[in-house]
């Protein structure tokens, strides 16, 4: 089964082929069944794929053939299939089905339908052969090619001049991260003579990597920072984290697909694959942490003021991925990659529950929204089976992946990011809970009355919206029983047969650290209490806390002005150096240029004297030359007398 | 002296005098017969080297067709023109030594080269007439070049009905 | 003579093609008349012709190429008079004017 695992991207392939064969113009009903049809055999596959490896305890099985050779090294394509890889796999194919069922009643109608199903199936494929990627080289082109889905998706709706901004700014944000990544691929490369993964394992290991001018321990850190600057770009860890806000204003299922269950968890799969490295330097799994914790209590402390419902979803996005990297940091290798699973399926279920409400109402602001409770009763109540999940409340998923990662920060010895962390969950509890009370509870917002004259008629999608909802609210609630006590743990066990040598196995017994779980359960609860009271029953007004915390709530509400701190810096700068570079363009390298055209036009103006347009002149000249040519040949050189 | 040689230089003569009374003549009309002299005493030292075909077909095309070719083109122009006076200016002087010294320098190659010894015992006709003897190598050895030829005749007689065709527009 | 071949030396009938041709390029170059420029022209092409029997006629292998080659080049002679003289008649519609010198559209 396992050698049959490359049919699991190439079927996205097939559809995106055989939409590009049908044209932008074909029938919506058959392009989403095709495309649905194919991914859920996909998905199928992956099943038996990840069934089959389960039962494989021994390491990566991979399928390599010689590609083309360089000086002495050869470089190879294929595909590989670890536990990692196999999960991933499973993960991608099931929220892409989900995914694109949900799309075709909420993108019906659209004029470029099937321009987007054709988007989305190109980005499954390159989803998927990225995770099976077998070597460095070609993970990276898997990992470029995503990021041109992504681009183009956000920027589906081009003709809304947000839409085509947020599309660049994804598309160059992510760009700085990827210039580390190549960087570092490069590197690793020229070091190890190799881009496969285990060659690369064997000589970190080995502590044989070396450079010219860099070797051990300092060219290992270099590259694993290099690398997770690749991370962070792709999964909008703080600093690089604003684009992924802005590709909110792609269409809904592009967001649940892309910027929250699947490309964005990239870089999260990056540094679980690559972690054996990570884990050869200390200091760079520090930073690994660090950046994830506190990416995770800023976009949390971001997310609680927001008044988009899409944008508090993306900072929860950007604040979970966090979490993960936290995790991964700590070397909590297992939970990160669980969180990662578990976020995947109650992210997809809050983005698309969002997407349904905005396909009933269509607005964003949650200011105009307001008792959807009544006439949605099922996106309501998946939506709030994601609320607890992403809140942490027992037992949903959220919370065993949650807890596993807050456990193991402790336990590892990071008091101060385990403080971040347990913060940064009451903010998730309280923001995600404001969002549904906003939403669902209380009554309509006079001012969307008068706006929206659909309000009336806002109700639920058909059958083909709500079967995703319902299958995502299953499995939010239900994901985090993989990996719990009550299964012995059987994830981690899973992810272990194979996983990379440094993934710590951290020593956990159950009935310890219910004190945790309680703690963070309590935090949890604490938050939605307080969501509660201002939100569904105003004990306390918002407004007023708004206007008694006037500073903390400003910089939250704009975002730590982190986008204005860099549209100065970054941008400033661009500025001034272009302006520099155009200076001397204009005073020194014109000038230069225009001198020389003078010279050769002032040379113009007196030889056109000699086209005199009388062939008598050119031939006397033309004889001329030829007389000297033969007195030449004749009497010089050529010896002819 | 013999009797061919003698014919030699009086017809080298009259193709020169006749060449130098082209240069000077001042009226078009003169220089058309001029030339035609020209083309007449080709033919004669043609006919003197035993290139029968070719001197007949010299007097043909030549002192015939072209000669009054060029005679029609003059009358269908103007007729009345006359040169002007030779002006030595510097275009000119500088054409006239151009040719002197051209002249010069391939009169000096020839009379420096040694030339082969022409082998008088061989017939160049190999047998037959001259003109049979033409007639086979232009069909046999020269066939391809010989229907080239014919073709670019077919183009040139097109290509100058239409060039001198009046046109709509000039009208 | 010297040989036993044939009486006239071959020097004297390439002098001749060779003054020929000379005082031909001279009438090319200073003619005012384009009728004129084309007659000097069939000048020259006379002088490569009978270089061409000259020496279909006398050297140490002697045979009929020349003589061949010689007809081709009346015919393609024939051609190029025909071709010249429609040109001129075209000019003389446009400019009339037969002058070498009107032939400037080319002027800068």
């Amino acid at each position: 089964m396992i050698a049959y695992a490359w049919l699991v991207p190439l079927l996205p392939l097939v559809a995106y082929i055989f939409l590009l064969a049908l044209g932008r113009r074909a029938p919506e009903g058959v392009v989403s069944s095709v495309s649905v049809a194919l991914t859920f055999v996909s998905f199928l596959l992956s099943a038996a794929v990840f069934v089959a490896v389960g039962s494989h305890p021994e390491a990566a099985t991979s399928y390599v053939f010689h590609w083309l050779t360089l000086g002495s090294r050869s470089l190879d394509v294929g595909f590989s299939v670890t536990h990692l890889n196999a999960l991933m796999l499973l993960v991608v194919t099931l929220v892409s089905t989900l995914v694109l069922l949900f799309s075709r009643e909420y993108m019906r109608g659209d004029e470029r339908f099937a321009v987007f199903y054709q988007y989305l199936n190109l980005f499954v494929f390159s989803m998927l052969a990225l995770v099976i990627s077998p070597n460095l080289l070609q993970l990276y082109i898997f990992w470029e090619m995503v990021g041109l889905c992504s681009y183009l998706l956000v920027g589906f709706w081009y003709f809304k001049p947000e839409a085509a901004a947020a599309a660049k700014k994804s598309f160059v944000v992510t760009r700085i991260g990827d210039a580390g990544l190549l960087a570092g691929i490069i590197l690793l490369f020229l070091a190890s003579g190799s881009f496969d993964d285990s060659t690369i394992f064997a000589k970190v290991a080995g502590h044989s990597l070396s450079l010219g001018w860099i070797s051990g321990q300092a060219l290992t850190t270099l590259a694993a920072i290099l690398v997770f600057v690749g991370a962070i770009g792709k999964s909008a860890q703080f600093p690089l984290h604003v684009w992924l806000p802005d590709a909110m204003e792609g269409p809904t299922p592009v967001s649940a697909l892309i910027h929250a269950a699947t490309m964005v968890a990239a870089g999260v799969y990056l540094v679980a694959r690559l972690f054996p490295l990570f884990a050869a330097s200390p200091a760079a799994l520090t930073t690994v942490a660090w950046i994830g914790g506190v990416t995770a209590l800023l976009a949390a402390l971001i997310a609680l003021t927001q008044r988009d419902i899409k944008r508090v979803i993306a900072y929860s996005t950007i604040s979970q991925l966090g979490y993960m990297m936290l995790a991964l940091g700590v070397g909590a290798y297992a939970y990160g990659v669980f969180h990662l699973m578990t976020h995947a399926f109650f992210k997809a279920l809050l983005f698309l529950a969002a997407g349904s409400v905005i396909h009933a109402v269509h607005t964003q602001d949650l200011f105009e929204m307001g008792g959807l409770g009544r006439r949605m009763p099922i996106t309501m109540w998946t939506f709030l089976a994601g609320a607890l999940a992403l809140a942490g409340v027992v037992p949903f998923a959220g919370f065993w992946s949650k807890d596993d990662i807050l456990n193991a920060t402790l336990q590892t010895g990071h008091p101060v990011l385990f403080v971040f962390a347990l913060v940064a969950a009451f903010c998730t509890a309280f923001y995600i809970f404001r969002v549904f009370f906003l939403t669902f509870t209380g009554e309509p917002r006079p001012a969307a009355q008068l706006q929206h004259t659909e309000w009336s008629e806002a109700g639920e999608g058909g059958p083909v919206m709500q079967v995703p909802l319902v299958v995502l609210a299953v499995l939010a609630t239900v994901a985090g029983f993989f990996n719990s006590p009550l299964n012995g743990y059987g994830l981690e066990r899973y992810l272990f047969a194979d996983a990379p040598t440094g993934a710590g196995v951290l020593g956990r017994t159950f009935p310890e650290n219910v004190g945790l779980m309680a703690v963070s359960v309590v935090v949890s609860l604490l938050g939605i209490g307080l969501a509660a009271a201002m939100y569904w029953r105003p004990v306390i007004r918002p407004a007023s806390l708004a206007n008694g915390l006037r500073l903390l709530y400003v910089v939250s509400y704009r975002k730590f002005f982190l986008d204005e701190i860099y549209g100065a810096a970054v941008v400033g700068t661009g500025r001034f150096l272009a302006a520099l570079v155009n200076a001397v363009d204009r005073y020194v390298i014109a000038v230069i240029v225009r001198a020389v055209g003078r010279i050769f036009y002032a040379a113009g103006l007196f030889l056109k004297y000699t086209q005199t347009g009388q062939i008598q002149t050119y031939g006397v000249v033309a004889g001329c030359g030829l007389l000297i040519v033969v007195v030449i040949a004749i009497f010089r050189a050529g010896g002819v007398l | 002296m013999s009797g061919p040689l003698i014919a030699f230089y009086v017809i080298a003569l009259c193709v020169l005098s006749c060449a130098v009374l082209l240069l000077s003549a001042r009226r078009v009309i003169h220089m058309a017969l001029s030339v035609g002299g020209v083309f007449i005493g080709c033919a004669a030292l043609y006919l003197l080297l035993d290139a029968e075909f070719v001197g007949v077909a010299q007097i043909l095309i030549y002192a015939g067709a072209i000669t009054i070719l060029i005679l029609f083109a003059i009358m269908l122009t103007n007729h009345e023109a006359q040169e002007p006076p030779f002006r030595w200016n510097v275009r000119n002087v500088l054409s006239a030594l151009g040719c002197l010294l051209l002249c010069a320098v391939i009169l000096l190659s020839i009379r420096r080269t040694a030339w082969p010894v022409p082998d008088a015992s061989v017939d160049i006709n190999g047998g037959n007439s001259n003109p049979v003897a033409i007639g086979m190598a232009l069909f046999k050895q020269y066939a391809i070049p010989f229907e080239l030829v014919s073709l670019l005749l077919i183009v040139a007689l097109v290509g100058a009905v239409l060039l001198a065709r009046s046109r709509k527009e000039d009208e | 003579m010297a040989n036993s071949g044939f009486p006239i030396p071959i020097g004297s009938v390439l002098a001749l093609a060779a003054i020929l041709f000379c005082i031909g390029l001279f009438g090319v170059l200073t003619k005012r008349n384009l009728i004129m420029v084309l007659v000097s022209m069939e000048l020259m092409l006379n002088a490569a012709n009978i270089n061409l029997v000259a020496f279909s006629r006398i050297q140490s292998k002697p045979n009929l190429s020349g003589q061949v080659f010689s007809l081709f080049t009346i015919t393609i002679a024939a051609a190029e008079i025909a071709v010249g003289l429609a040109l001129l008649l075209a000019f003389f519609r446009l400019r009339q004017s037969s002058e070498v010198k009107d032939l400037d559209s080319h002027r800068w």
